[in-house]
């Protein structure tokens, strides 16, 4: 478990990194807890590693303008804390604690999350269900690609490997909003088996805005669309929410064969925790005060 | 819910009751602060690191190894197959275990390979990175051969993993064949399938071992390893060497359960390759090649049968077993026998019979794993005892009583060939009802099935018998001039706190303070003669030598004292370090330094013990997912007298924790062409302290009837007890009838399916 050799480039600014990325065979050493961990297993062998710990730049994470900025530098841990950003803060931290554990929660950081793309992470599902905006910072300048459109399959994803993922926009989410996650795994440190994220308002008891995400139901991080159609203008009661959970299942997941779950299970597992998540949401919309 | 706090008394408030009445150990001063000395911890100068060139493939025909390439990179010393060797050394078979003869595992493999993972070549390279790269430079040419993965298949199999042998290395009976009439007749007669998964041993340090090649033609090996003595004849015979040319040394260990008793391939080729190169080389295994294997533990197909009169009488047990050895058959072919000898449990049953056959696959090599044979006994008696109950609408508590071999039958032979020596099963299988509030928990059972109200909650009971400790054990003690004693013993801690438990042995038995002895063990030039620490035989065994060399001693001392004091020995008397008659008195010390060393060597064989208890596991299953949560561990253990409560409470924790990774966790996985898919810790799930349930732990004691210090083995129990208890509590709570539905682990997915038919019929 030894990584080949590799060249190491710790650079301080933006040009810098796009410069060293244009190299090719070049990677991207951010929180290093995947890529180290695959370089150790040689299941990739980079010629070369960016660095980009020391860029300034990268550090921060501020919301304003409707969406809440996340740079290469902002660790998962970063969202255990209140990051005060209304619904969309509740929202992040109660889904962060289900990410690995503390020392990698440490390191490990949600854009490189993003760039990784594994199938059972938790933060490309958010992204996919919130229309997270992704810049991609290449030799031609920055392009920015939307989250649903980013993520190719399991760690595939359309950024190119001469480009930096250098800013995740999330749009905050309406103050009224109620948020819910629900996470299944089989230990408190290991990957989700399944997770699904709700994020809705209710006006006189009827949702009238809805995102619904599923982490590891599919090929790729899943925006629950179906189910969403099936939310969206009806009342805020148990039969919706059951009835669309059961459509999230049905329709909006595609899971694949799993060694501890069959494909059956999983659709089966994916309307319980739509249900639960749009539960959580409907609860929390109720506590903020004006749902309805 | 509201037992869930664990109560009055929390594993925590217990522990730090005892850390007051048991000295805390010794070496964790050390070994928590990361000073401990690990094998991976000695890097002498100019010493080679060694990466293998495994196989690929799990079954094929080999071809040429082309190392050409791997051989021209810089830093690279020697990189070698089969092919380059004059001999390639095999694997000494172990215990005398036949099934090894005629399929040979050899250091390097020489035509054939067998599991993904056999070592093909051997790299020695400047560091770890240059020796991964020259691996990887390496061309392997392997033709495909079918792969056989499940025992019961390749018994039946047409394809021969050793040419002109069968399948089947070993086939053996116990007890007699029963009657067709009794299965007839009987008013019961019920069945089951269990599969015991494919387990990885995990512990935290894996194999290592570091050769220093010596002036006089022999070896300096250190090795984390479990039976110094035995690696030590292993490599002698291997290589052709006399044993007294070869010194191992055993560092401390991080962990072992079972699978750093054996001598490996790889340290065949390691042993090898310093002597060719005359060079100091070592192996330190990582955690991909230790997930990936050899050892794995565990791997059987069982089949029971079990007959019943009308009352719960139990009639006959019959129990079919077919167990995975992988590619070799090695210690792995020793398990599924102390299976069959503990098919029997803790009942009395006129008619046990056993038919075990070990079959070769193309998965890793086997080996014990902490419990060793018996968790798989327990598992089978117990879940079976469970579906008897069942079918005879009988509390599952209430037909164990029925059935137990009652105390004042002990010591008992059981039908299969063991003699259990001692003990009370009914008043363990009481205790922790007691403990755990049975009837509380059967009648908010009873309410949540009456009331269709919250998820399904199950009580689950294991009352297992366990197998400890075998052949001898070397002990010394010597009064050493400086007024300590230096105590020596053949037995090897692997993390068990002999460095504590030993000198308390040999201070009381003294009537001198603890601070005064220090052990030696785990060193060849040292300790003369030993076996090492598996089966929990460590005190058992190794601690009651050292309780008869300190006796002997005391009596040397007398007899010294008496000659040169010319009385007759019986005047004079010993107490604490110092002998005495009349007003004459001198300490051993003294003694020693007057007349010359004093020093008695023991060896002891005592026999193996049986020590029991019972385990009661209260369960939730979630109802819609199928998580389950445990919701109370009682375990109540007689390991005999016991030396050290912190030590034996850490062995019972530690044991529970790995029987909850069995029943709820773990499984090694291998895709359907042979190639493991649990690679890393990410994969291969243990649990952690997040995972592990509130624990209560219950002591019993009946001394060890065949020692004078009566300690019986204490470090598996939880292991065997923990996962028959969880299961049967799953069972329990899902209501299942076909009890073969459901195997281990527990995932969310096996309940939840285990559950499907009855959702279907619920009409859902
Ligand atoms: C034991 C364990 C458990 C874990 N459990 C979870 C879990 O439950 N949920 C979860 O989501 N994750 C989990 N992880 C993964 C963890 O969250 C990682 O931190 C994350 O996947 C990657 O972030 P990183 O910053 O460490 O990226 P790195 O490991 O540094 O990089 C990962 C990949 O992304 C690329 N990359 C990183 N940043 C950028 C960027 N800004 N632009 C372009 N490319 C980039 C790298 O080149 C590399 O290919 C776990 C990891 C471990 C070791």
């Amino acid at each position: 478990m030894k990584p080949t050799a590799f060249e190491y480039f710790a650079p301080r600014t933006v040009e810098e990194v796009v410069a060293a990325l244009a190299g090719g065979d070049t990677r991207v050493l951010a929180g290093g807890q995947s890529l180290v961990l695959e370089m150790n297993y040689r299941t990739v062998r980079p010629a070369r590693l960016v660095d980009i710990n020391r860029v300034a730049e990268f550090t921060g994470l501020d919301a304003g303008d409707g969406v809440l900025r996340v740079r290469p530098l902002v660790r998962h841990r970063a969202f255990e804390r209140d990051i005060s950003a209304g619904p969309l803060g509740r929202l992040l931290s109660s889904v962060v604690h289900n990410i690995a554990h503390p020392p990698i929660r440490a390191r490990g950081t949600m854009l490189g999350s993003l760039a990784y793309a594994h199938p059972a992470a938790e933060w490309p599902a958010v992204a996919t269900a919130l229309d997270a905006q992704l810049d991609l910072t290449g030799p031609d300048g920055t392009r920015t690609v939307a989250a649903e459109a980013f993520f190719a399959g399991p760690f595939d994803t359309v950024r190119r490997p001469e480009e930096l993922l250098s800013e995740a926009r999330l749009p905050l989410l309406p103050d009224r909003a109620g948020v819910g996650f629900v996470e299944h795994r089989r230990t408190h440190a290991s990957f989700a088996q399944l997770a699904a994220i709700a994020a809705l308002t209710v006006r006189d008891g009827v949702i009238d805005w809805v995102r619904l995400g599923l982490v590891n139901a599919a090929e790729r991080p899943v925006r629950a669309h179906a189910a969403e159609r099936a939310l969206l203008g009806q009342p805020a009661d148990a039969g919706t929410l059951t009835g669309a959970a059961r459509v999230a299942g049905e329709q909006d997941a595609d899971p694949r064969e799993q060694p501890h779950a069959s494909a059956g299970y999983q659709r089966h597992a994916v309307g319980v925790l739509v249900r639960r998540a749009l539960e959580a949401a409907v609860r929390d919309a109720g506590a903020v005060g004006d749902g309805r | 819910m509201a037992q869930r706090a664990g109560g009055d008394d929390s594993e925590f408030t217990r522990r730090a009751a005892d850390g007051g009445s048991a000295p805390s150990r010794r070496e964790d001063a050390r070994l928590v602060r990361g000073a401990g000395c690990f094998v991976a911890d000695l890097l002498p100068e100019d010493c080679l690191e060694v990466v293998f060139v495994s196989s690929p493939v799990a079954h094929g025909e080999m071809g040429a190894v082309d190392v050409d390439d791997a051989r021209r990179m810089p830093g690279v010393a020697a990189v070698w197959s089969a092919a380059d060797l004059p001999a390639v050394p095999q694997t000494p078979p172990m215990l005398g275990i036949t099934a090894s003869a005629g399929r040979a595992w050899p250091a390097l493999a020489v035509d054939r390979v067998r599991y993904v993972g056999q070592p093909v070549a051997i790299v020695l390279a400047a560091d770890r990175y240059v020796a991964e790269d020259a691996r990887d430079a390496v061309r392997l040419d392997i033709s495909p051969l079918p792969v056989l993965l499940d025992p019961t298949d390749a018994a039946g199999s047409e394809v021969e993993l050793f040419l002109g042998m069968p399948n089947v290395a070993v086939e053996k009976e116990y007890g007699d064949p029963i009657d067709p009439a009794v299965w007839r007749d009987a008013a019961v007669v019920v069945e089951g399938n269990y599969r015991q998964q494919l387990l990885a041993h995990t512990s935290m340090e894996a194999r290592a071992i570091l050769i220093r090649p010596e002036d006089d033609d022999g070896l300096t090996v250190w090795c984390s390893h479990q039976a110094p003595h035995r690696l030590r004849g292993d490599l002698a015979a291997a290589l052709g060497l006399p044993e007294e040319r070869i010194r191992v040394v055993v560092p401390d260990v991080g962990g072992a359960f079972g699978g750093k008793s054996e001598t490996y391939p790889e340290y065949l080729a390691v042993a090898v390759a310093a002597r060719r190169l005359g060079r100091t080389v070592r192996w330190v295994e990582d955690r991909a090649e230790a997930l990936t294997g050899p050892p794995h533990g565990r791997g059987q197909n069982q089949r029971t049968r079990m007959a019943a009169d009308a009352d719960g009488r139990i009639l006959a047990y019959e129990l079919t077993i077919d167990a995975d050895v992988g590619g070799y058959p090695h210690l792995g072919a020793f398990v599924p026998l102390n299976t069959s000898v503990m098919a029997a449990g803790a009942y009395q049953i006129p008619r046990v019979h056993v038919q075990t056959r070990c079959v070769v696959t193309n998965t890793a090599p086997t080996s014990p794993y902490r419990g060793a044979g018996r968790p798989e006994a327990a598992t089978a008696i117990e879940r079976t005892v469970d579906t008897l109950a069942r079918r005879l609408g009988m509390d599952p508590a209430k037909l164990r009583q029925r059935n137990f071999i009652r105390p004042d039958a002990l010591p008992y032979r059981t039908p299969t060939g063991f003699q259990y020596d001692s003990g009370d099963y009914p008043a363990a299988l009481a205790l922790a009802m007691r403990t755990v509030d049975y009837d509380g928990w059967r009648a908010q059972q009873a309410q949540r099935r009456r009331t269709g109200t919250g998820a399904p909650l199950g009580i689950g009971i294991c009352s297992y018998l366990e197998r400890s400790g075998n052949a001898w054990e070397f002990g010394s003690v010597e009064a050493c001039p400086d007024g300590t004693y230096l105590a020596l013993s053949g037995c090897c801690s692997t993390g068990q706190g002999h460095e504590t438990s030993f000198p308390q042995v040999v201070a009381s038995v003294l009537g001198v303070e603890p601070e005064l002895i220090r052990l030696v063990e785990a060193d060849t030039a040292i300790v003369p003669r030993g076996i090492g620490s598996y089966s929990s035989r460590s005190m058992q065994t190794g601690g009651a030598a050292l309780h008869r060399a300190a006796g002997a001693l005391m009596e040397q001392a007398r007899g010294r004292a008496a000659e040169s004091w010319a009385v007759p020995i019986e005047e004079v008397t010993y107490r604490a370090g110092t002998v005495s008659a009349g007003q004459r008195r001198v300490s051993l010390a003294d003694l020693a330094a007057a007349t010359g060393p004093l020093r008695a060597d023991e060896v002891f064989e005592p026999p193996q013990a049986a020590p029991y208890g019972t385990y009661i596991a209260v369960v939730e299953v979630e109802p819609e997912l199928g998580t389950v949560s445990v919701l109370r561990l009682v375990a109540v253990d007689d390991y005999g007298v016991v030396i050290n409560h912190v030590i034996v409470r850490g062995q019972s924790y530690g044991s529970i924790a790995q029987g909850l990774g069995q029943a709820l966790y773990e499984q090694v996985r291998y895709d359907p062409d042979g190639v493991p898919e649990t690679r890393s810790l990410l994969d291969y799930l243990i649990p952690t302290l997040s995972e592990v349930p509130p624990v209560t732990l219950r002591e019993m004691c009946t001394p060890n009837p065949n020692t004078a210090l009566g300690a019986k083995g204490a470090g598996e129990a939880g292991c065997i007890g923990a996962p028959a208890a969880v299961i049967n509590a799953v069972v329990d709570a899902l209501d299942l009838d076909d009890p073969s539905a459901i195997q281990m682990p527990l995932t969310p997915f096996a309940c939840w399916q285990a559950r499907q038919p009855a959702l279907a019929g619920a009409g859902r």
